[in-house]
């Protein structure tokens, strides 16, 4: 197992994100590393799949860790995982800094909206046997759950966004995302 | 409309609202602890979808990314009580005179009370009041926007009165009772001004000595003796 406690290996083999983020609050330095080392290609990867562009998606894994190392004294465990805060931080940025582009694009083009860019699989690292059920869980969703959530997750619309793209009313994609992500959890949750 | 918003909390969980939608359900959140447990789920839920896209970043990050940690101060924690205070406010005494002596100047104060403007309206909405207002409708009024981690803090200055004034409106609501304290600064000393609470929206004051620097920090109790972190912001009223 090598040095107990260097890594803070948790039960699981995994590292312990809660312990980390607690030691990162203090200041840790060292923690910090470890919790890249341990997220990085997870923030990455999601970050490149929502950008597209690898140099932007490098700029917002590094905001993703900068915000991490700044707020991570203000993690309130009572309020989910740690590993799902920084995936959270992580979307939002990716999300913002689609938006910023798409902002900038349209004042240079003021012509046509862009077409729908539907997500396509990225180079992403094949899935262990972990991700396989969270892509077994998406096909219990309906096409139209599924893709709100992909079009709102993966390409960073707003909902009535993808209410224009798929030319369906608000109320129809508002509960869509919902239901679809009720049903996710239903899945994951029954998975474990 | 609670149903409406409650519908919501889908969109909210995958970051798919407009930004005042976001500050909409915010404030619905703060009220809807059945909102705030299906939110995190539904994030957890998320962030599944984004954990299986995982891909290696590009080596030569990791060490930017340490780098730029290495220079960036942290947020302080929550205080709950004052025994945490206690010893929060002793790890933080070297930070504290770091900051505070980068401060220069000579002697010191703000003479006078300063007026904390306090207005409680029936919404619990943040007013910003009559003495606040007074100065940005001066005639000779200066203003500065600065931005703060907290949101955007307005300073203006009136010479003919003779005042400054702190527009705290757009800060961050803050928990636990924390306050944001109002510093003025001469010398390496920092003394307590006034508090500005969630229910009040800012602070006026006679302008201060010059070399005097107005800062703010987040405390958990309101004016205490010395500041227990870093300012959130700092600003000379000279240079506004």
């Amino acid at each position: 197992m090598g040095e107990p406690g260097l890594r803070l290996v948790g039960a699981g083999g995994g590292a312990d994100i809660e312990l980390l983020v607690g030691r990162i609050a203090r200041g840790d330095a060292q923690a910090f590393e470890f919790l890249y080392d341990e997220l990085s290609a997870s923030v990455y990867g999601l970050a490149r799949r929502v950008v597209r562009d690898p140099t932007r998606a490098e700029d917002v894994t590094q905001e993703v860790f900068l915000e991490v190392w700044r707020k991570a004294a203000r993690f309130d465990r009572a309020l989910g995982k740690a590993k799902t805060w920084v995936m959270t931080i992580a979307h939002r940025r990716a999300v913002d800094a689609v938006r910023r582009n798409e902002a900038a694009k349209r004042s240079d083009q003021q012509g046509a909206p862009d077409e729908v860019s539907h997500d396509e699989p990225g180079d992403a690292v094949v899935a262990a046997e972990e991700h396989g059920s969270v892509r077994r869980c998406m096909e219990t969703l309906t096409d139209l759950q599924l893709e709100s959530v992909r079009l709102a997750y993966f390409n960073g619309y707003t909902y009535s966004e993808v209410a224009s793209l798929l030319d369906k009313p608000l109320p129809t994609i508002k509960t869509r995302m919902r239901d679809g992500l009720i049903r996710l959890r239903d899945c994951l949750e029954g998975s474990r | 409309m609670t149903t409406d918003l409650h519908t919501l909390s889908g969109a909210y969980a995958v970051d798919a609202l407009s930004g005042s939608e976001v500050s909409d359900f915010d404030t619905h959140l703060a009220q809807c602890a059945s909102c705030r447990i299906e939110v995190a789920e539904l994030r957890e839920a998320a962030a599944q979808m984004g954990l299986a896209e995982a891909a290696p970043a590009p080596r030569p990050l990791k060490a930017r990314v340490l780098e730029a940690a290495d220079r960036t101060p942290q947020l302080p924690p929550r205080v709950s009580s004052t025994d945490e205070l206690a010893s929060r406010r002793d790890a933080r005494e070297g930070r504290r005179s770091r900051w505070l002596a980068g401060v220069a100047a000579a002697a010191l104060l703000v003479t006078g009370t300063a007026v904390g403007v306090a207005s409680l309206s029936e919404d619990d909405e943040p007013v910003v009041a009559a003495g606040v207002s007074q100065v940005f409708e001066a005639p000779d009024h200066r203003v500065a926007t600065l931005e703060t981690d907290y949101g955007m803090v307005q300073v203006g200055r009136s010479d003919a009165r003779g005042e400054m004034a702190l527009d705290a409106s757009r800060l961050a609501k803050l928990d636990d009772g924390d306050v944001y304290q109002v510093w003025a600064v001469r010398d390496g000393n920092a003394e307590p001004v006034t508090a500005i609470t969630d229910k009040v929206a800012g602070a006026a004051m006679p302008l201060p000595r010059e070399g005097t620097v107005v800062a703010i920090t987040v405390e958990p109790v309101a004016n205490p003796e010395v500041p227990s972190s870093e300012p959130i912001v700092s600003v000379d009223p000279r240079t506004v």
